[in-house]
């Protein structure tokens, strides 16, 4: 009960410092907090497909990658509005989500993260190769979403963006389909004994992640102005894993915060050049060895212990 | 024309067995760890190094440098699975897949911009096993790449009877078969684990030293073979090491047939690493044991 109020009142106070943070922030750490939604958002929503579904997908840059260039190639070759471009960009992210999904289901554990892992190297050899669409290595320049110099509603938009899939994506974990979700992660035959069908909702978690990617990608292209293939080059992907990893791949509120501690510790570090990843690399791999829960989880558990002592003590008697 | 057509087919099959070799070693982590090592490819990079710089601060000759980097790697694979992959052996971790994923996607990130710190972001070249090449009418296929073949098709026939023949290879094989029924004979599982991946490092690095100076070295020379090793194992089968050997060659003829064949010769050799990842699609969808599957090694 008091655990209770006390995560409700922290949430409520990281709320009101991101909504309030623009003030402090100047327009540099304004374009980098921007820019750390579309992280959070694609680090959250990878966390549902691997975490909850453990579905260990390596082609979630893709579809951030489908949903980009969808909107940004629409706005510049048919002049559509940015808006209803990134609709498109989450549709096309969706479907293409679905197939992959479908084709997947037969595949388990690292099977299926090879087969993501062949299908983002094909995209990105042809958003390479086909560069009469999409400009190559050059880059595709995105006509932006907002008028004006100002990084502010990018920066409420992208917050905004976040929030609204995390609405979804929590809606859907509460619900039944939470359950089987994870039900089907520990055992899938025994899910399938029990009636779930397990086919239904992995396909249906795969369109889900991959639209909310898609909708991630949109907001980035038309934010920065430039798509290249590099948004789906394994250690874009890599950082993703990473932020969703230290955030505790199981918790979807721990994936952002997760992604906003890693990108910013990331754009401090950038003096540092490659030695940032070299960190990285060993952040992921001490995580996973000694804090598998993801360090937010081990953080807010010591705050909690520190501003609760007598709980300690407590926990060994049995609960009321 | 035939004499082109001969020369890619060499070439092919150069880089086929040398890409077989280090599929091997992913083979045989895959068999007895039953995890797929998404490091792979930087032990292989950092196998091409380890050759090199026994070559210029040791002095030693270039074909017993291949040997050291084996060893080297060999150190390098058992640390890294004394250090992270402990805990798969153990009921701490849920999900062990996940974790391996993981454990060797941070090995992958660590390593590979490591050697960007340190090695240096540009190519390196070690001296030639063999200067000069053969001619063959106008073309010529140089000795290093013969002797690399020549060298990557000693080892793998050396593993395949190590495998076969040697008491440790059979340890291996009855680990890989049943753990538990392994440990009841007195084979001590947790020491095949480190072995077999001190040896399937010890097989990337082995590689990585062998097409260096084909190829020359760069941080990132690890990225491509990781994803042809991964579609050789699929397509040969997971824990097959006869599979390793054929899939690597079919690959070499796959990707020499798609950018031959692909209409518009500029877009062909874009695409060739796709025709690759299209393999490994494909045989996931149509036979995910692959051509040579052991049922007792499908990975649930």
């Amino acid at each position: 009960m008091v655990r209770g109020t006390l995560r409700a009142a922290g949430w409520a106070v990281v709320f009101l410092a991101a909504l309030l943070a623009p003030k402090a922030l100047n327009t540099y750490w304004l374009h980098v907090t921007a820019i750390a939604w579309y992280y959070a958002l694609m680090a959250a929503s990878w966390a549902l497909l691997a975490g909850y579904a453990g579905q260990f997908s390596f082609a979630h840059m893709a579809f951030a990658a489908i949903g980009g260039y969808t909107s940004g190639l629409l706005a510049v070759d048919l002049h559509l509005p940015p808006v209803l471009g990134m609709l498109c960009g989450v549709l096309a992210a969706a479907i293409v989500g679905g197939v992959i999904g479908w084709l997947c289901l037969r595949l388990r554990g690292p099977y299926l993260s090879l087969f993501t892992l062949a299908f983002a190297q094909i995209l990105q050899l042809i958003l390479i190769a086909e560069y009469q669409f999409t400009r190559g290595s050059l880059g595709l320049s995105v006509p932006p979403l907002f008028h004006g110099d100002s990084d502010l509603p990018y920066y409420y938009a992208g917050f905004a963006l976040l929030l609204f899939s995390l609405g979804i994506m929590q809606l859907v974990l509460r619900s039944r389909v939470g359950i089987f979700l994870r039900a089907t992660r520990e055992d899938e035959d025994a899910a399938e004994a029990s009636g779930i069908d397990t086919s239904l909702y992995k396909i249906a978690v795969f369109t889900l992640t991959s639209a909310m990617a898609g909708l991630a990608g949109g907001f980035y292209g038309h934010f920065v102005g430039i798509l290249t293939p590099n948004i789906v080059t394994i250690p874009e992907m890599g950082l993703v894993v990473a932020m969703a990893v230290v955030g505790g791949v199981e918790s979807l509120p721990g994936a952002v915060v997760g992604a906003v501690f890693i990108w910013v510790l990331s754009e401090v570090l950038r003096d540092y050049g490659q030695m940032r990843f070299v960190i990285l690399g060993l952040v992921i791999m001490l995580t996973q060895r000694f804090a598998q829960n993801g360090l937010v989880l081990l953080a807010t558990r010591l705050i909690a212990k520190r501003l609760q002592p007598q709980r300690v003590e407590e926990s060994g008697a049995p609960a009321a | 024309m035939a004499e082109y057509v001969f020369l890619q087919a060499a070439n092919g099959l150069v880089t086929g067995l040398i890409f077989a070799l280090a599929a091997a070693g992913l083979t045989i982590i895959f068999s007895v760890l039953k995890i797929v090592n998404f490091g792979h490819g930087v032990l292989y990079m950092m196998g091409g190094y380890a050759g090199y710089y026994a070559i210029h601060l040791l002095g030693v000759p270039p074909m017993a440098a291949v040997l050291a980097a084996m060893a080297a790697t060999f150190l390098l694979g058992v640390l890294f699975e004394r250090l992270m992959l402990t805990p798969l052996y153990t009921n701490k971790v849920d999900r062990k897949d996940e974790y391996a994923i993981i454990v060797t996607f941070g090995l992958f990130m660590l390593l590979e911009n490591l050697g960007i710190v340190v090695f240096g972001p540009f190519n390196k070249r070690p001296p030639s096993f063999v200067e000069g090449g053969l001619h063959v009418g106008l073309l010529t296929i140089t000795y290093d790449r013969l002797v690399a073949a020549a060298f990557a098709a000693l080892l793998l026939a050396a593993l395949a009877l190590f495998m076969q023949r040697s008491s440790l290879g059979q340890a291996l094989d009855a680990v890989s078969q049943s753990r538990d029924a392994a440990a009841i004979i007195g084979i001590n599982p947790h020491r095949m684990y480190a072995i077999a991946f001190g040896l399937g490092s010890a097989l990337a690095g082995g590689a990585g030293a062998l097409i260096a100076p084909i190829f020359s070295l760069s941080p990132t020379m690890g990225d491509l073979p990781s994803v042809q090793a991964f579609v050789i194992v699929v397509l040969g089968g997971m824990g097959s090491v006869p599979g390793s050997i054929v899939g690597g060659i079919l690959l070499g003829v796959v990707e020499g047939l798609g950018v031959g064949l692909y209409p518009d010769p500029n877009r062909a050799l874009a695409y060739s690493n796709a025709f690759g990842a299209l393999l490994l699609i494909l045989t996931l969808l149509i036979r995910p044991t692959g051509l040579f599957g052991r049922p007792h090694l499908r990975m649930e």
